[in-house]
């Protein structure tokens, strides 16, 4: 009979997190120094959509075709959500604003913690993982995600009609699994990449530096508006973006947001809901004298 | 009020009348049975469907990842409530009246938990996986993930369940006897003599029985109201508008023991007709449960008014906005509809003369339940469509006709079971009746001799 | 790690008291304390299971004309993605959609894979050898005046090729065409720079002002220009932050970037720059200043619709930043005026004195026979007249879609059929492949050998396309073999040293090696070089602008008031992804929203809500959009981003040929322009058809990436985006 052992916090066995869990004993293999983190600047992004087919590209993202986009079953992982300003003008008299929204690695995702299966779980590079042989496709997961990123396989693609129709299966990205019926998936921060670079540095002995591993939406991005690195790194552009625009991971409400008139354009969505998420964004930047 | 039962019926005529319900009912059983047939066998087409082709074709979607299937399971726990429990109630606040009704009442429980593991079923993804959710011994050790509210959920039911069905058999054991000793050699006969347990109905066994039956009627109570306030946690321990609300327990626990009794009234009528038990389910009963029931509408309406209320006033923009989009979105029409239903309807009870009409109250507890239905789909969708992301809102979401179909076949496999049910268990507990049957005629006889006691 | 110190027995223990004793198995006898640990999911990814390691072939994009330069990630022998080449001056390591999706047209599940030959209403798959064969039979006897080529925009070896082709066929008649092209522009930066592209420095001006050049999106080389935007933008350049000011009719992706869209009246772009001109008063030569004098705010205003203190705005704006830099684009060049709009564009930049500063000229490459034959829409019209004539007896095409891409008015289709024997050398059977009666399958760009010169590049280079893997399919050919095989027809000794287009290619590049840096190098070691880099520095001098304003023949009509049969002016866009249609059967391209509407897998009519109102329009209503040439349906779309006077259509969409994709995806927009032409140069004027909308009756729900409340944040400002004005500090940004 243990009180206590019915008061510990079993979730420390499902998560480990880079921040606050440092030097917790089980990761040897892979110690928490490393927390992966995006900055994506909303004034250099166009809107293009590079980012979103390179995600197709390289994860394995199903097409679905016209039918079942219209019932929201679409894939992206990577999407561009477009607004207008809401002025009541007839005609916008700047441009309209351009958001890539993929999950946002939540430090404290709220999507874990309502898994009933642990298929959705927190690494120890700070990354909310998905695990897809685990999931038993019971979405609460999603339910439960304020972002909406996440995204469940509907339908069997793979045997799909029209979706790898041969030779198109050809072109699928050995380096992950291509997805089942019944199953949650959402943006990896492309850890295939970031699992080789880090595969790499160990067994050269080293650090993993910043420049190493490119999401494939970052590397293809035409403006650089996607910045990815290790937030622990102080050389790394992430943490250095991080850094001037004073926002911290732990924390849902940035101490520069409370002092009035700061002039930095650094936030993250949803950050009072306090999933502590890892993609900050920049403010788009507007001149609004011209 | 008149009498709850008639105090000068045999013994020998309670075992007879009852057991007559095992042999012949009215022909509009098997018209049910058959009805209920066809309506689970949509369901099942539809499920086979939905397994071969993917939950796409439910019509569900990004973000509406839940629909029918999660507020149909709710309903259908929700309807569990009130057997088990108002029976366990009553029977430790030696309520008699519930005697006639308290058999089928624990049986409608558990059937309709087992309705509800279905809906689970039914809406995984990949529900051949199912056994991932259960926490049990493998090469890997892998467990479940013990801070999940579904985890708990999938628990909770399943004690639950557990635990009704013994309560129901255990209480059903000197009814078995009887059956066993009364009806005609055949399977039947030996089914009832294995289920009675060698019960003789000696002094040493109805003391154990006592027991049994009262520690399992206190360990319900409790875990019953554990039940739905757990799956009230699937959505108050959720971090999304319209679901984290404080009150959601007991909430929940108020709206199902509201469609419970509601749905007890409408197979109290059932069966009353059906399995001609008129000597048995009396009016006065009916009035009772009608009273009953009324009590917990308000209750319920009480609870419904605070979670308006304590969401308007808590200035959360994004809960208001889910509420606002309830009463004026493209659910509107439904969620009127449920208030409607569950906080207006319930006032036909307060009239006397329609306590006791069959047909108005058959007509107001399928209406009643419609209303609970109606609350558990305004608790799961409009959240879905209006959540937090603008972006990702779906106003235009509907659920498709395999998601329908299979609610409507739950429907017919819940009959379904519930009349297979009546027809092989004594759906009116005869050592129990006879128990108030002797009340009743010793309370008169004392009163006839002038003694005080009566009540 | 995997310690497993929670035996079987203790479970069974704890699960013998019940279910919810389970969860709180702390209250048994038992104690689980020495198995907590294991609470954790070994169930690890397959994802991170890295079978083997991806190998990287650089190459040449062949998607668009930018001619980016790639490198293939290939594994097993297939090729998986494709990336920038972090080492080009264009692209530097980044690509768009459309060139990701180029894995997809060599994987495409609709491409031609065998030689067809068409007779009557029978098609027959034949060997190589009877296709050429064939070919050889038609063209025997033909006067060279007889034959043609009808090509997109061709350049380095296969254009060489083809030209010796041509030459020995005693034939003039490349028509190099082009559906979509900065035709007008072109002419109009000769004339006005002596170049017909100029070296842009977006990210050298603090004012970019565009009138409707989609330098982000389908202009020019929008991966190189979308990196000059983003250092433009930047706020810590010594410039700081650019500011961009779109004009144009109908917003395009650029303008959604800008931080002043002015839409303006369809057509009067010249107007409002002349207006500038004058408005600006100090520092315009006389001629230019007396030219624009008449073009005073208030008569600008009205023509334009754009407001006097805008323009006046606008004026101050460009005074106080320089130096600016003002660009033509698509959406000014396409009317009958193009020319002249075009040109009193340029004459605002030079006026502004950016010649020089924002802009400058090419170098001037060495190997001419190289450079880029670009393409224009006038060739097509001079094909069409030919074809119409009778006069030609063979045809081949290669790299162009003509029977989808050109206006129903010009009747090519009827044309096409009055020459006897059409080649098409394509990848799809479509449309125009349907109609030849010899289709040569052509290899993938994947697949296949090439050169190039892009038409847009900071420094001259010539890019090498090499295979990334194996041909998928046996009997498909590189358009440079089937050249070289052809002209082996004719001069079979001449070419006898080349096997195949590899050896020629290589020969080409060996020969000129000293040219090429690679003097004194091994051969090998050169070529090895070269391949690895799959680019090489193409030798070449400085070349210069002429900056001298010139007003001469300068006229801009006044509007032309709207015709009350078809009111509305239709301005067909060109999607960044779909462009002229040639990549409609791209499936990521038909899943990839329309940036700014953001609908997928159809055709849709942009139409201001304004103007949706006074017809009764709603969203998803379908529509017929009527032209004096035709008419065309799809579903309307209410879209705030345009001039009430206009509606809008994408390019791209309604294919009858082409594959499972693109095959009845929407509606085609070329169908219905009417045969109006820039008077100076002969280019269809794109933007220049009249419409009018009815409505069908119909609707439909618009199946599109943004939800029902049309991409608003409901009230609650600032959830997903936020906007800073100009009071952050940029200065400091890392
Ligand atoms: S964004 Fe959503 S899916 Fe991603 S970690 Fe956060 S809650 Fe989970
Ligand atoms: S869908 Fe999968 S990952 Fe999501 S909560 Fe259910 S089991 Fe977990
Ligand atoms: S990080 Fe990788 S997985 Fe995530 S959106 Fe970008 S490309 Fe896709
Ligand atoms: S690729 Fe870059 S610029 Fe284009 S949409 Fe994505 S983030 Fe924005
Ligand atoms: S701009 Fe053109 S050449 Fe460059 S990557 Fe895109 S499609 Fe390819």
């Amino acid at each position: 009979m243990s009180v206590s052992n019915l008061l510990e916090n079993w979730s420390k066995f499902r998560h480990t997190h880079p921040v606050g869990d440092k030097g917790h004993p089980d990761w040897e293999a892979y110690p928490s120094e490393i927390k992966w983190a995006m900055s994506i600047d909303l004034d250099a992004c166009t809107g293009c959509n590079a980012c979103s087919v390179a995600c197709y590209a390289e994860n394995n993202l199903p097409v679905v075709g016209k039918e079942k986009y219209s019932h929201g079953q679409a894939m992206h992982w990577m999407r561009i959500e477009r607004y207008w300003d809401e002025d009541k003008r007839e005609v916008p008299n700047q441009g309209a604003q351009f958001l890539p929204m993929l999950c946002q690695q939540c430090e404290a995702a709220p999507c874990e913690t309502v898994c009933p299966v642990g298929a959705t779980n927190h690494t120890e590079d700070g990354l909310n993982s998905q695990i897809y042989n685990r999931c038993i496709g019971s979405r609460y997961c999603s339910a439960n995600c304020p972002y909406k990123v996440r995204y469940f396989n509907w339908y069997d693609y793979p045997t799909t009609e029209n979706v790898w129709p041969a030779p198109m299966e050809q072109q699928l990205n050995p380096d992950l699994t291509v997805r089942g019926k019944g199953v949650m998936e959402k943006c990896t921060f492309c850890k295939q990449r970031t699992y080789t670079a880090r595969n790499n540095a160990k067994t050269e002995g080293r650090k993993i530096h910043d420049g190493d591993v490119q999401t494939a939406c970052q590397q293809a991005c035409p403006t650089n508006a996607i910045s990815f690195g290790n937030l622990f790194d102080p050389e790394s552009r992430v943490a250095k973006q991080w850094e001037q625009q004073q926002v911290e991971l732990i924390k849902e409400e940035q101490e520069k947001d409370v002092k009035p008139g700061n002039n930095l354009r650094g936030y993250r969505i949803f950050e009072e809901l306090r999933p502590y998420p890892s993609v900050m964004y920049l403010e788009r930047v507007r001149e609004s004298d011209v | 009020m008149g009498k709850d039962i008639r105090e000068d019926i045999a013994w020998a005529h309670i075992n007879q009348d009852v057991l007559k319900s095992l042999e012949n009912p009215r022909p509009l059983f098997w018209v049910i049975v058959f009805v209920a047939l066809m309506m689970f066998g949509v369901g099942v087409g539809c499920e086979v469907y939905q397994y071969q082709m993917g939950m796409g074709v439910a019509g569900l979607n990004n973000p509406n990842v839940w629909g029918l299937y999660i507020a149909t399971f709710i309903f259908w726990i929700g309807m569990s409530h009130s057997g088990t429990l108002l029976s366990a109630i009553l029977h430790l606040m030696h309520a008699d009246w519930r005697k006639p009704i308290y058999r089928f009442a624990e049986a409608m429980t558990t059937f309709s938990l087992m309705t509800a593991g279905l809906f689970v079923m039914v809406h995984l993804g990949r529900l051949w996986q199912f056994y991932y959710a259960v926490p049990y011994p493998n090469e890997r050790w892998t467990w479940p993930n013990f801070q999940s509210p579904l985890l708990w959920d999938a628990m909770a039911i399943f004690t639950y369940l557990s635990s009704s069905v013994i309560f129901l058999y255990v209480g059903s054991i000197p009814d078995f006897a009887i059956c066993r000793d009364n009806i005609h050699p055949g399977w039947r006969k030996n089914l009832y003599t294995l289920l009675a347990l060698g019960w003789e109905g000696t002094d040493r066994q109805w003391r154990n029985f006592r027991v049994t039956y009262l520690t399992v009627a206190c360990f319900l109570i409790p875990l019953a109201v554990s039940v739905h306030s757990i799956v009230a946690s699937d959505f108050a321990m959720s971090q999304q508008p319209g679901w984290h609300v404080t009150s959601f327990p007991p909430y929940f626990v108020a709206g199902a023991l509201y469609s419970g009794c509601a749905a007890i009234i409408t197979l109290f009528i059932i069966l009353r007709y059906v399995f001609k038990f008129e000597e048995y389910m009396t009016m006065p009963i009916l009035k009772k449960t009608v009273r009953l029931t009324f009590a917990i509408a308000m209750v319920w309406t009480y609870l419904n008014l605070i979670e308006f209320a304590s969401v308007w006033y808590s200035h959360d923009e994004v809960a208001k906005a889910v509420l606002i989009d309830k009463a004026t979105g493209r659910f509107a029409p439904f969620w009127w509809a449920m208030n409607f239903c569950g906080s207006v309807v319930p006032f036909t009870m307060m009239v006397k003369r329609w306590q006791t009409s069959i047909p108005i109250m058959f007509a107001v507890s399928l209406l009643l339940n419609l209303g609970m239905w109606l609350e558990r789909w305004m608790i799961v969708t409009p959240t879905f469509s209006h959540g937090y992301y603008p972006w990702t809102m779906d106003t235009h979401y509907w659920p498709s006709l395999v998601q329908w179909g299979i609610v409507f076949g739950s429907f017919g496999w819940f009959t379904l079971l519930f009349m297979v049910f009546c027809k092989i268990v004594p759906s009116v507990s005869m050592y129990e009746v006879k128990e108030m049957v002797y009340h009743r005629s010793l309370a008169t006889k004392k009163a006839e001799l002038g003694l005080e006691g009566g009540h | 790690m995997i310690e497993n110190g929670f035996n079987r027995r203790d479970f069974l223990k704890v699960l013998g008291w019940g279910g919810t004793a389970v969860a709180l198995s702390g209250c048994g006898n038992t104690s689980i304390e020495n198995g907590k640990e294991t609470v954790v999911s070994y169930v690890e990814p397959t994802d991170y299971q890295i079978p083997s390691i991806g190998v990287y072939y650089n190459s040449t994009c062949a998607q668009c004309d930018a001619g980016c330069n790639i490198e293939g990630r290939v594994r097993e022998g297939r090729v998986l993605k494709l990336e920038g080449n972090p080492a080009s001056s264009i692209n530097r390591g980044k690509m768009c959609g459309l060139g990701q999706a180029g894995v997809q047209a060599h994987y495409n599940p609709d491409r031609v894979t065998e030689p067809l030959l068409r007779a009557g209403t029978t098609t027959e798959n034949i060997t190589w050898e009877k296709a050429l064969a064939t070919i050889n039979d038609k063209l025997n006897g033909l006067k060279g005046e007889e034959i043609a080529f009808l090509t997109g925009g061709v350049s380095g070896h296969v254009k060489v090729l083809l030209k010796n082709y041509l030459d020995v066929l005693g034939s003039k008649n490349h028509y190099a065409y082009e559906a979509v092209s900065p035709a007008v522009v072109r002419a109009s930066n000769k004339k006005a720079y002596g170049v017909e592209m100029p070296r842009l420095h977006l990210d050298k001006a603090k004012v970019i002002v565009s009138f409707g050049a989609d330098f982000l999106g389908a202009w020019v080389s929008p991966v190189h220009f979308s990196q000059q935007y983003a250092q433009f933008r930047k706020g810590n350049r010594p410039e700081g932050r650019g500011v961009l000011v779109q004009i144009e009719s109908k917003m395009t992706l650029t303008g959604a970037n800008a931080d002043r869209w002015i839409p303006i009246r369809p057509g009067t772009e010249g107007i409002l720059a002349m207006g500038i001109i004058n408005a600006l008063g100090v520092g315009v030569p006389a001629d230019v200043a007396a030219a624009a004098r008449d073009y005073t705010t208030d008569r600008v205003s009205k023509d334009t619709g754009v407001s006097a203190e805008q323009i006046l705005g606008l004026t101050e704006l460009l005074k106080a930043r320089s130096p600016s830099l003002v660009l033509a684009g698509s959406a000014a060049e396409g009317y009958s005026h193009g020319s002249q709009n075009a040109a009193a564009i340029a004459l605002l930049n030079q006026v502004l004195g950016n010649v020089g500063k924002t802009m400058d000229a090419p170098a001037n490459v060495q190997f001419a026979q190289l450079t880029p034959t670009t393409g224009n829409s006038l060739a097509l019209n001079d094909l069409n007249d030919v074809m119409a004539m009778g006069k030609l007896k063979v045809l081949f095409s290669y790299g162009v879609n003509p029977v989808y891409t050109a206006p129903d008015c010009l009747k090519l289709k009827d044309n096409l059929n009055k020459v006897p024997f059409k080649v098409a050398l394509a990848h799809y059977l479509d449309e125009t492949a349907m109609e030849a009666d010899l289709v040569l399958p052509l290899d993938s760009a994947l697949e296949d050998w090439g050169s190039s010169v892009p038409e847009y590049m900071p420094e001259p280079q010539l890019s090498i396309q090499q295979p990334l893997m194996e041909n998928l399919y046996p009997n498909t050919r590189g358009v440079g073999d089937i050249l070289l095989a052809l002209l082996k027809q004719r001069h079979a000794d001449q070419y006898k040293a080349y096997e195949d287009f590899y050896s020629y290619l290589r020969g080409a590049f060996v020969q000129n090696k000293a040219a090429l840096g690679g003097a004194g190098a091994d051969d090998d070691a050169f070529w090895n070089e070269t391949l690895g880099k799959a680019m090489v520095k193409l030798p070449g001098t400085a070349g210069s602008l002429s900056g001298k304003p010139t007003v001469a023949g300068l006229s801009l009509p006044a509007t032309k008031a709207s015709e009350g049969a078809y009111p509305l002016r239709l301005i067909p866009s060109v999607s960044p992804s779909q462009r002229d249609g040639r990549h409609a059967n791209l499936s990521w391209l038909q899943e990839s929203p329309d940036p700014l509407t953001t609908v997928v897998w159809d055709s849709w009519v942009e139409i201001h809500p304004k103007t949706a109102a006074k017809l009764g329009i709603v969203e998803g209503d379908i529509v017929e959009v009527t032209s004096l040439s035709g008419s065309i349906k799809s579903q309307a779309y209410l879209f705030p981003g345009i001039h009430p006077d206009a509606v809008s259509m994408p390019l791209g969409y309604g294919h009858e040929a082409m594959g499972r994709y693109a095959k009845g995806t929407g509606a085609n927009v070329f169908k219905i322009l009417d045969p109006l032409f820039d008077k100076e140069t002969g280019e269809l004027a794109i933007n220049e058809t009249n419409v009018r909308i009815s409505k069908t009756g119909k609707r439909v729900v618009i199946v599109k990436e943004e939800g029902p409340n049309g991409g608003s944040q409901l009230g609650r400002p600032k959830i997903a985006v936020k906007v800073s004005s100009d009071k952050v500090d940029l200065s400091k940004e890392v």
